[in-house]
């Protein structure tokens, strides 16, 4: 689960276009699961029967409850099942009515979701990673270096707070997107490609299986409190820097912990076993909305 | 006179079998359909009358009754158009009789005889296969959905009279086949790559981070 802040014209949902591409390969198996959830909703594609890569489903701020978690007289499924195994894009974020963010909250936790209707009571599957994007204030350049926010206090508060603070704290990382620079776009040198990230990617995750041999879960997200003690142990001096970082801060116990996980995770991408206090400060740092905003 | 076609339905991702049973008897004319239809299911009505006669078959005033069993659950869709346009013609003695109890049909109807698309296909056909049914006949612009189950003759058919003359062994309709997972992995090369993104390597590092993660 991430989220981007950032100015209008970043390349906020371009990135997240793209995140599918650095996803590890669908297997067989899970193909047809979500080939059927498609099949059934009526919008597999008619010149290949099969989904063969992850799917990026970014449904509209307008939509509505029942279009986003499934429903119907006889329930369909929604938008949430549509991205099964792949990523669910919500762009403008603060735009969506809150009442529409507040039934992602189950979801999000349980990987399925029921729906009960007169007719029926159905239960999809609903295993996504969770992407959103926002503007940082109705204006977009709070905090920005560029150009200066036009917005009071009172607006940008009443902006944040259409995010209410349990969903918030849902998400792992909250990345602020900076505007690019013109030398930037002139470069004709190209940038790293989804390939070799993705190797990476697939690398870290293959050290997280073999580690969560016999533990009944298979990556670092899925980590209980009792798991993080076991596979998360911190040293003197990131213990140090994790406290300080908690005290001023504010965390919740829940950011805590996925503070924790998202260090294990750049850990496991570097390929170290332990640990470091380089990781345990970057993991910190994507927990950007609460420094900015709940001071 | 009785003939039974079965067909399939949908619970959420589910497939399940349903008896589709078409009486034509002698009496007042009359038509209608048990076993909990909804409107789209009550408006096959409309549908096959008009698609058998637009297909240059007689359809003579009787009384029709069909049930769709197991009749305790709600029916939905437009799935049973084929499978009760097959009932009724067989009754009416232009498809002879013939032992289905092996075969699933399914196929939503035009006014002209057209078989249509269908959603749900690849559920229905995995349940299907699983009660050890053989044959499925459906649209044939469903077929190599159908095909992606291992071990099912698929029949595509694009009419309700190239379905009769099939049935009636006038006409040999060669299954659909597919090598699906020849096909899935050439296939996985998503179209969109951060190489076209220029900048932004921190968002890019945390996005790795987040794929990493991911269960």
């Amino acid at each position: 689960m991430c989220s981007c802040s950032g100015v209008p014209g970043s390349g906020k949902t371009m990135l997240a276009r793209r995140i599918p591409s650095i996803l590890p390969d669908l297997t067989f198996e899970e193909a047809l699961e979500i080939t059927k959830i498609h099949s059934v909703a009526g919008i597999l594609s008619k010149q290949l029967p099969i989904l063969t890569t992850r799917p990026f489903r970014a449904p509209h701020h307008t939509v509505t409850k029942s279009s986003l978690v499934g429903g119907g007289t006889v329930p369909k499924p929604g938008e949430i099942s549509l991205a099964h195994f792949g990523v669910l894009y919500l762009d403008e974020l603060t735009e969506f009515k809150k009442e529409t963010l507040e039934v992602l909250r189950g979801p999000l936790e349980d990987r399925t979701i029921t729906i009960s209707r007169i007719n029926a009571t159905l239960t999809y599957p609903c295993n996504f990673m969770f992407v959103a994007s926002m503007n940082p204030c109705p204006c977009g350049y709070y905090g920005s270096i560029e150009k200066e926010c036009t917005c009071t206090p009172e607006t940008i508060k009443k902006y944040m707070g259409k995010i209410s603070g349990p969903l918030l704290d849902r998400i792992d990382m909250q990345i602020e997107v900076a505007p690019v620079k013109y030398q930037k776009l002139e470069q004709k040198q190209i940038a790293e490609t989804s390939e070799k990230i993705k190797q990476r990617v697939d690398k870290a995750r293959n050290i997280q299986l073999k580690r969560y041999e016999g533990q009944k879960i298979y990556s670092n997200s899925e980590l209980t409190p009792k798991l993080i003690e076991i596979y998360c142990e911190l040293d003197k001096s990131s213990q140090k820097i994790m406290k300080e970082a908690f005290q001023k801060l504010n965390f919740s116990a829940r950011a805590y912990h996925r503070i924790l996980k998202v260090a294990r995770t750049i850990a496991d991408l570097e390929e170290k076993e332990k640990i470091e206090v380089a990781h345990i400060a970057e993991a910190i740092q994507y927990r950007n909305l609460d420094r900015k905003y709940w001071k | 006179m009785l003939s039974i076609i079965k067909s399939m339905s949908l619970q959420g991702l589910e497939g399940y079998l349903v008896d589709v049973q078409v009486d034509v008897a002698a009496g007042m004319p009359n038509w209608g359909v048990v076993g909990l239809p909804d409107i789209s299911v009550k408006e096959a009505k409309e549908r096959v009358r008009t698609a058998i006669k637009n297909s240059g078959y007689e359809f003579p005033s009787r009384r029709i009754v069909i049930n769709l069993a197991p009749a305790d659950t709600r029916k939905e869709g437009s799935f049973y158009d084929l499978p009760i346009a097959i009932g009724i013609l067989i009754d009416f003695g232009e498809i002879r009789k013939q032992s289905m109890t092996e075969t699933v049909v399914i196929g939503e109807l035009s006014l002209d005889g057209h078989i249509n698309h269908v959603n749900g296909i690849l559920p229905m056909c995995i349940e299907a296969k699983k009660l050890g049914i053989k044959k499925v006949i459906l649209p044939k612009k469903d077929a190599e959905e159908a095909a992606i189950v291992d071990g099912l003759q698929v029949i595509g058919v694009e009419s309700l009279q190239q379905v009769v003359a099939y049935l009636n062994q006038k006409e040999d309709i060669e299954s659909t086949k597919t090598n699906i997972k020849n096909l899935f992995y050439q296939k996985q090369k998503y179209p969109l790559d951060f190489a076209e993104v220029k900048g932004q390597e921190n968002i890019k590092r945390a996005l790795e981070i987040a794929a990493a993660r991911f269960a």
